[in-house]
């Protein structure tokens, strides 16, 4: 450290010096070192199975040991995405619902549900899990009720949502919003209310204003769990896009699956499962890489 | 944030302000806690508040940071009575509590930043100095060891010049020999900014030390036993240790914490 003069601080030459304890103090050598290439090791072994089984599925396919009319062949499956990305193929299906070429409206109109209600989800749950959260009342108040609606599972509000908002758009919505909608709610209260009181005690004790709590101490404080939240809200409302496009509408990749399913194509079925599979995961990526900063404080 | 205000680094702060405290009594339900403590500390006086575990010496604090109402009694600093938490009477709880999320140079940076003063990254700077703890600037709270977390817990509330600072137990955790270097780094820091100090502490040698008053709280509902002067020079440091005038001022006062 550098050597102060004139300002005659007491620590440099009574406190323990930073240097004499760095070596003690710091775990980080240990860990960091090892970390990475073990990572990668075990992101490489998660492939293994899947790769195993995408083998045995082209053998059995090949040997002829599975119906294709029950499970197409990879070479088939690969080549329906290929077509549903690039078009080509010359394969529409039934109705008013294409396939050919058209990953980028299916995927596109599923993810604009998705991401609307997921924001209307983020714009009420938040609000109304804090409220529930540092409030002693509105909890005894809103608590059992919420409790009791989480239960409804994502299809059984179905009929009612059809009801209410028609055939389409509007339902697909709310499904979306209320898949995504409970898990933010409940982690943001359980969030709030483990805030240690002993940092907003600090925070007053270093003259901050009784306003500006919400932003300083309880957001960033209950932020871990707000996101945890979000990441359970973000891929519950991705789930509950599909039930949304169950009926009622032609475009999503959940209404592309209904269609082909009407025609036997399995091929277009499970692309549409993939898709599924691979825009939820990037969703959950995504929004996670944008959280680290303000979260990693909380890694173990 | 006007240029008129605010602008000078000692807006907060200020000289250290005498602390009075009058028939205090505070119970949780049936359990009576405090039972009438009074206690006046002098402007820049450290006291320090030795009493068997569990008798009230952190509800004390408590009630003089203002983070709890008595049921009765009066709290005045500087003549004027308290009136809830603020940065110029705050206190370091046991176990410190810095904010996880932040660095410890924006930990240090939090007071003034409230108090919108200009030069909060300099306060900063000079608090990690202060501390010994320059290279630990962008550090997570987390990465660092008791002791130090310790004094950057004290280092941030004195970042505001507080004429009253409260200490509960600041050192209680740690082992001997870094509390004996945080008592010189302490007494060091107080030197330099004159500030009325309550001192709550289980360790008698600590009290010497750093006390220039001695408050002997007895058992729950408690009162002040004792309020004597600390008369052993005010050049107390490690040498002091082994003075047996010293040594044996802390056996009767071991003796008497015994026997109440
Ligand atoms: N918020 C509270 N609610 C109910 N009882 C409390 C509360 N805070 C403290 N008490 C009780 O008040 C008594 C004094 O507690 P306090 O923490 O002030 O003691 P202490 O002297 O600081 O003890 P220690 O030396 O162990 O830190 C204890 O019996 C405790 O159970
Ligand atoms: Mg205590």
């Amino acid at each position: 450290m550098s050597p102060t003069s004139g300002t005659g601080t007491v620590a440099e030459d009574t406190a323990p010096g930073p240097d004499a304890s760095v070596g003690l103090d710091e775990p980080e050598p240990v860990i960091t070192p090892t970390g990475r290439p073990r990572r990668r090791r075990r992101r490489l072994l998660g492939l293994v199975v899947p790769a195993l089984l995408v083998t045995v599925w082209a053998l059995a396919s090949a040997a002829g040991w599975v119906s294709p009319r029950l499970l197409p062949s990879p070479g088939t499956v690969v080549e329906a995405a290929w077509a549903f990305v690039a078009g080509g193929g010359g394969s529409t299906l039934p109705g008013v619902t294409p396939f050919d070429g058209a990953a980028g409206r299916h995927v596109g109109a599923s993810v604009g549900r998705w991401l609307v209600a997921f924001a209307l989800a983020v714009a009420v749950g938040i609000p109304l899990g804090a409220a529930i959260g540092l409030s002693r009342r509105t909890a005894e108040l809103l608590d059992p009720l919420v409790q009791a609606l989480r239960s409804i599972p994502i299809t059984a509000w179905l009929p009612i949502a059809l009801v209410w908002f028609g055939l389409g758009e509007g339902a697909a919505r709310y499904l979306v919003f209320v898949g995504a909608f409970f898990p933010i709610v409940i982690a943001t209260a359980d969030g709030a209310s483990r805030v240690p009181g002993a940092l907003v005690d600090t925070a007053l004790m270093l003259g901050t204003h009784r306003w500006d709590l919400g932003r300083k101490v309880y957001l960033p404080a209950a932020l871990p769990a707000i996101v945890t939240g979000l990441r359970l809200g973000l891929t519950l409302g991705w789930m509950s896009v599909i039930v949304g496009e169950l009926t009622g509408t032609t475009s999503g990749v959940g209404a592309m699956m209904f269609a082909a399913r009407e025609v036997g194509r399995l091929d277009h079925i499970i692309v549409g499962m993939a898709t599924f599979a691979v825009v939820g995961l990037a969703g959950d990526v995504l929004l996670r890489a944008a959280a680290r900063p303000f979260v990693a404080w909380s890694d173990r | 944030m006007s240029p008129g205000r605010g602008a000078t680094a000692g807006d907060l702060a200020g000289a250290a302000t005498d602390l009075e405290v009058r028939g205090l009594r505070k119970a949780y339900g049936a359990v009576e806690v405090l039972d009438g403590i009074d206690l006046s500390v002098a402007a820049g006086e450290v006291a320090a508040v030795l009493g068997p575990s569990g008798c009230g010496k952190s509800t004390l604090l408590r009630l003089l940071a203002g983070l709890e109402e008595p049921d009765d009694g009066t709290i005045t600093l500087g003549g004027q009575p308290l009136r809830g938490p603020s940065a110029t009477h705050p206190m370091v709880a046991q176990g410190a509590t810095l904010f996880p999320w932040l660095s410890l140079r924006e930990n240090l940076a939090w007071g003034p930043r409230a108090a919108r003063r200009p030069d909060a990254d300099a306060v900063a700077d000079e608090l990690l100095v202060a501390t010994g703890l320059t290279g630990f600037a962008d550090a997570l709270p987390r990465q660092l060891s008791g002791g130090m977390r310790q004094r950057a817990a004290i280092a941030q509330v004195l970042a505001n010049r507080p004429p009253v600072l409260l200490l509960d137990e600041p050192f209680g955790a740690l082992d001997a020999q870094t509390r004996l270097r945080m008592h010189e780094w302490l007494r060091g820091l107080l030197a330099q900014r004159p500030t009325t100090v309550v001192l709550v502490t289980h360790d008698v040698e600590e009290a010497l030390l750093l006390g220039d008053r001695l408050a002997l709280l007895g058992r729950r509902p408690s009162r002040v036993l004792e309020y004597s002067r600390v008369s052993f020079g005010p050049e107390r440091g490690r040498a002091t240790l082994r003075d047996p005038r010293f040594v044996d001022l802390k056996v009767q006062v071991l003796e008497r914490v015994l026997a109440s």
